[in-house]
């Protein structure tokens, strides 16, 4: 039976349970990218962002009746269910950050080139993105989830809020928090070339 | 608008939607006359479009197509193991239904059958109470089926399991003891039923008639247990 494009998750998952493949691996499709960019975006490591949407949808596949409909979106089901797997992933290795992240290729880090700038000017980029990530990563895991959701998901407070279980005040303490951390770590990355070219 | 609360509420102020408009009034207004406030503010947009640049880099990000694959094939497996168990769940159950079906069919009937032979025993019984001289003189005597005569089959008889029934105390009257034989000699006898010729009453001691001599006649014999005829019935 064909699965209609605009079939609710809702609909999709009460088939999904009956043991309907096609509908599981629609919805797979739809939120598999969302679960993946927080968690690597969360953890840095693409081969734990790659565990914890594996283990999202193991637990929607085995225990389908956790969600329920009537509370939220299926999309905001799952986020929780990742926060709790990323959570879980960051108090298992507290300060882990991979040296350099690979592609299924094996070819550099995960970050995509999509402009058309010189060799000099892309490993600066590379450079400077590599710096904003390590920082996003130093932050505490609570500073971090409320800049990933606020300031890289682009969510709304309230959605943030909602989505790390507590009120919109402290997703904005938290997220103020974290960009002053933020701030003061790209500040001094900065401001090291800086320094070494004086020197020079 | 103080510096602690711009840096609180002010930087994002124009993207907090929970913010009133005189709020964010009030911090592009604190932006404008405080300098280290401003500084922040632009230090801070700085950073969101590094933030941003690094979240172009991860925005295409999509979990590799091994996941799927790995999920589909748990899915299927889920899916199959529990097909295959509620198959077994449901063939355990019949089973175990007709097992009892078999064992309650097999209970009643054997039940009915005890209650044939219960009810069968009951009728013999009243049979033989209504002789109360049961045992006099010939005492209780055993005889096959095969052995009484037509219209003197025991009620009840029919499709009874058992071949020998008791014989009313009457049944044995009207026989003649042989010459030697004593009624005590009688308790285990039975009786036969057979066909001899007349001539064959005098070995028995009997009168014979001479004329009729060759005739086959039918004779009820009562044997005793040592297997020797103790008395004769002749046939009226």
């Amino acid at each position: 039976m064909r699965i209609a494009e605009q079939d609710r998750d809702d609909v999709l998952l009460r088939r999904a349970a009956k043991g309907d493949e096609e509908a599981f691996t629609l919805l797979y499709r739809r939120h598999q990218a969302a679960m993946y960019r927080f968690a690597l975006r969360m953890t840095g490591n693409s081969w734990a962002a790659e565990e914890i949407v594996q283990d999202v949808f193991m637990t929607l596949m085995r225990d389908p009746k956790k969600y329920d409909a009537t509370r939220g979106a299926l999309g905001a089901f799952l986020y929780g269910v990742a926060r709790n797997r990323v959570m879980k992933h960051m108090e298992r290795l507290p300060r882990e950050i991979p040296l350099e992240e690979k592609n299924e290729d094996g070819t550099g880090s995960g970050i995509v080139l999509q402009d058309a700038s010189t060799p000099a000017m892309w490993v600066e980029k590379r450079e400077r993105r590599q710096q904003v990530r390590a920082a996003v990563l130093e932050l505490p895991v609570e500073f971090r989830e409320a800049v990933v959701l606020c300031e890289l998901e682009e969510m709304s407070y309230e959605e943030a809020a909602q989505m790390a279980g507590c009120p919109i005040g402290t997703i904005r303490s938290r997220l103020h928090r974290g960009r002053a951390l933020l701030m003061a770590k790209l500040e001094m990355l900065r401001s090291v070339p800086r320094r070494a070219s004086v020197a020079r | 608008m103080k510096c602690e609360e711009f840096e609180a509420i002010g930087l994002d102020a124009e993207r907090d939607a929970s913010l009133s408009e005189v709020e964010r009034a009030a911090a592009r207004e604190h932006a404008s006359t405080c300098s280290r406030c401003a500084a922040l503010q632009d230090s801070w947009q700085a950073a969101g479009v590094e933030l941003r640049a690094f979240a172009e880099d991860t925005a295409v990000a999509q979990a590799p197509a091994r996941v799927e694959m790995r999920l589909r094939q748990e899915f299927r497996t889920q899916h199959v193991t529990l097909k295959v168990r509620r198959t077994a769940a449901i063939a355990t159950w019949a089973l175990a239904a007709t097992a009892l079906l078999v064992g309650v069919v097999s209970w009643h009937s054997w039940r009915r059958s005890r209650q044939e032979v219960a009810a069968n025993h009951l009728n013999s019984v009243p049979a033989a109470n209504n002789f109360p001289d049961n045992n006099s003189a010939i005492g209780a005597n055993h005889k096959t089926s095969a052995e009484v005569p037509d219209g003197m089959l025991e009620r009840g008889s029919a499709g009874a399991g058992s071949s020998e029934t008791l014989v009313a105390d009457n049944e044995l009257s009207g026989f003649t003891f042989l010459p030697g034989a004593f009624a005590a000699d009688t308790d285990e006898a039975a009786i036969l039923h057979v066909r001899m010729q007349r001539s064959a009453l005098g070995a028995l001691g009997l009168p014979v008639n001479e004329e009729r001599a060759g005739e086959w006649i039918q004779v009820d014999l009562l044997v005793g247990d040592d297997g020797l005829p103790q008395a004769v019935r002749l046939p009226q």
